[in-house]
């Protein structure tokens, strides 16, 4: 069925040309930003975001079979140890970093509650 | 305490001291030698300018530094000789890297009677369907062996430099070390409750099917240490001490070096040259295949671990 | 897959030069570490899978937290103002 095929191609290359660009904004952006916190944002969004479109391009091409489930499970490990990392950076810059209040606003989870925005929130 | 003689006799052999030295009961220096911690060696500022002053008047009276022709001569012609020198010696290493036969000629003097036998005779000697692991852990089980010894001996050398007494431990627990470091994050110890589990097992899988597909006893036991290195990062010490203490520490590590000496031993008295031996092949492909394989592994990931966990605490806080 | 190959030894030529002059020693941790990544594709690549995975669970695991556990231990990775905040502190 060469109509398919040829969807799935289209799909794979989809995926992995998104993936490679947001790579690409993250090189880009760790050399480009001056602040802590916004260079740690976009690598942790390379590390999610595009290691799992990249990994979603790979699963379609690999069709189905043992290495597309180990490919599903590297995904879920890195969605889960990614975050988790970036956000043991954000608390360490948050402990350390004295003029941290120059560079962004910090708002409390009751302050964020109360004004109904949950932007800028670390810890 | 002896039966047969009495406490006063007994006291004078050399057993009786032997026994209380290995037990710890009395260190033999204290008292026979002067002891006295170490001073730290401190110069004094005159005696630095002295020694300045001096080396500018060698250089100005005796070498006469300011108008010695041949001595600034010397120093650029040392100069030019000292980089081309660095140039030719790349040049010869990089001209002799050309020489060699590429990756997987076949017509290379290193694929010669030994890589052939390995290829076709290792399935039915070892029993592992995974070549590289059956030939490092039978056909050269001994050349291992030395191997995980290292691993015991450099433990035992970071011990002795690294190690506090627990007391002082116990004292200076939250003072320095962790200082910035985030405690008891909420986010970081959920993740690691569901992460840690499933790299044990990842860890284990790789040990335990080290015969049949690529992995073994180094890399499952080093990715069992990082898992334990994750889980203290998480929760402190606190908690990795009601399992992983000292005394476990020392029993696994002991066992597993112990029980590997004695298996590969024995493997080579009697299996290895077609003799009856206790330890079967078993059916290739199965989980419970490949002779002495499956144990040695399992030996040696034990070990890894220990050693790469005993690391990471040792430096971190002087203690398991 | 020539290309690749010659891309990736470029990048350990590079990754080895660059550690020996870097300035700071906890950029030599992190590309330390970035070699010995590249060293497992290399050896993924040169068909040694099980070499792959103890070089990049000891080479890049590891033996970087051990390097960063000694260089906190030695006090190196702290700038000289924290230090004296410190010095203030215990006095």
């Amino acid at each position: 069925m060469p109509a398919i095929e040829w969807i799935r191609f289209g799909l794979v290359v989809f995926f992995i040309l998104f993936g490679l660009s947001i790579f690409f904004l993250e090189i880009f952006g760790v050399y480009r930003f001056k602040f802590v916190l916004n260079r740690m944002q976009i690598a942790a969004t390379g590390d999610t975001l595009g290691i799992g479109l990249c990994l979603v391009g790979l699963m379609i091409a690999n069709g189905w079979n043992a290495a597309t489930a180990k490919m599903a499970l590297v995904i879920v490990f890195l969605w889960c140890a990614s975050p988790v990392s970036s956000h043991v950076i954000a608390r360490l810059e948050y402990t350390t970093d004295e003029t941290l209040m120059e560079n962004c606003r910090i708002v409390t989870i009751e302050e964020a509650e109360a004004e109904g925005e949950t932007e800028n929130g670390d810890i | 305490m002896s039966k047969i003689r009495k406490q006063s006799e007994y006291e004078k052999t050399f057993a009786y001291r032997f026994f209380r030295w290995l037990g710890g009961e009395k260190d033999i220096f204290v008292g026979n030698m002067e002891m006295q911690p170490q001073k730290e060696y401190v110069e004094e500022e005159a005696t630095i300018e002295e020694r300045m002053k001096d080396r500018q008047q060698a250089m100005a009276e005796v070498y006469d530094g300011s108008h010695n022709m041949e001595l600034r001569f010397f120093k650029i012609l040392y100069k030019i000789f000292s980089v081309v020198f660095c140039i030719a010696i790349m040049a010869v290493l990089i001209l002799t890297v050309s020489y060699l036969p590429e990756v997987g000629d076949p017509n290379r003097p290193t694929s010669n009677i030994v890589t052939e036998t390995y290829i076709s005779d290792g399935l039915g000697d070892t029993g592992a369907v995974n070549i590289v692991t059956g030939m490092i852990l039978s056909y050269r089980a001994f050349d291992t062996f030395g191997e995980t010894n290292v691993l015991f001996i450099a433990t035992c050398c970071v011990m002795i430099m690294l190690m506090v007494d627990e007391d002082k431990i116990k004292k200076n627990k939250d003072s320095n070390d962790r200082g910035f470091e985030p405690k008891n994050d909420v986010i970081l110890q959920v993740i690691a409750k569901f992460l840690v589990p499933i790299v044990f097992l990842f860890g284990i899988y790789i040990i335990l099917n080290g015969h049949l597909s690529p992995g073994g006893g180094f890399s499952g036991g080093a990715m069992i240490g990082a898992g334990m290195i994750l889980y203290v990062a998480a929760f402190g010490f606190d908690k990795t001490e009601k399992f992983f203490n000292e005394h476990v520490y020392k029993v696994i590590k002991v066992t597993a070096l112990l029980c590997y000496g004695c298996i590969v031993t024995y493997y080579f008295l009697t299996g290895a040259n077609g003799l009856e031996c206790l330890i079967l092949l078993g059916e290739p492909g199965k989980i419970l295949s490949g002779g002495i394989t499956l144990p040695i592994n399992i030996f040696v990931g034990s070990e890894v671990a220990c050693t790469m966990y005993a690391f990471y605490a040792l430096f971190r806080r002087g203690g398991l | 897959m020539e290309i690749f190959n010659v891309i990736l030894l470029a990048f350990l030529v590079i990754c080895a030069v660059s550690v020996s002059f870097s300035k700071n020693l906890l950029n030599s941790v992190l590309i330390f570490m970035s070699y010995s990544l590249i060293m497992s594709i290399i050896w993924m690549l040169l068909e040694s899978p099980d070499l792959a995975i103890t070089e990049a669970a000891v080479g890049a695991g590891v033996t970087s937290i051990l390097f960063f556990v000694t260089l906190k231990k030695i006090h190196a990775l702290q700038s000289e103002q924290q230090e004296e905040e410190r010095f203030d502190e215990q006095n």
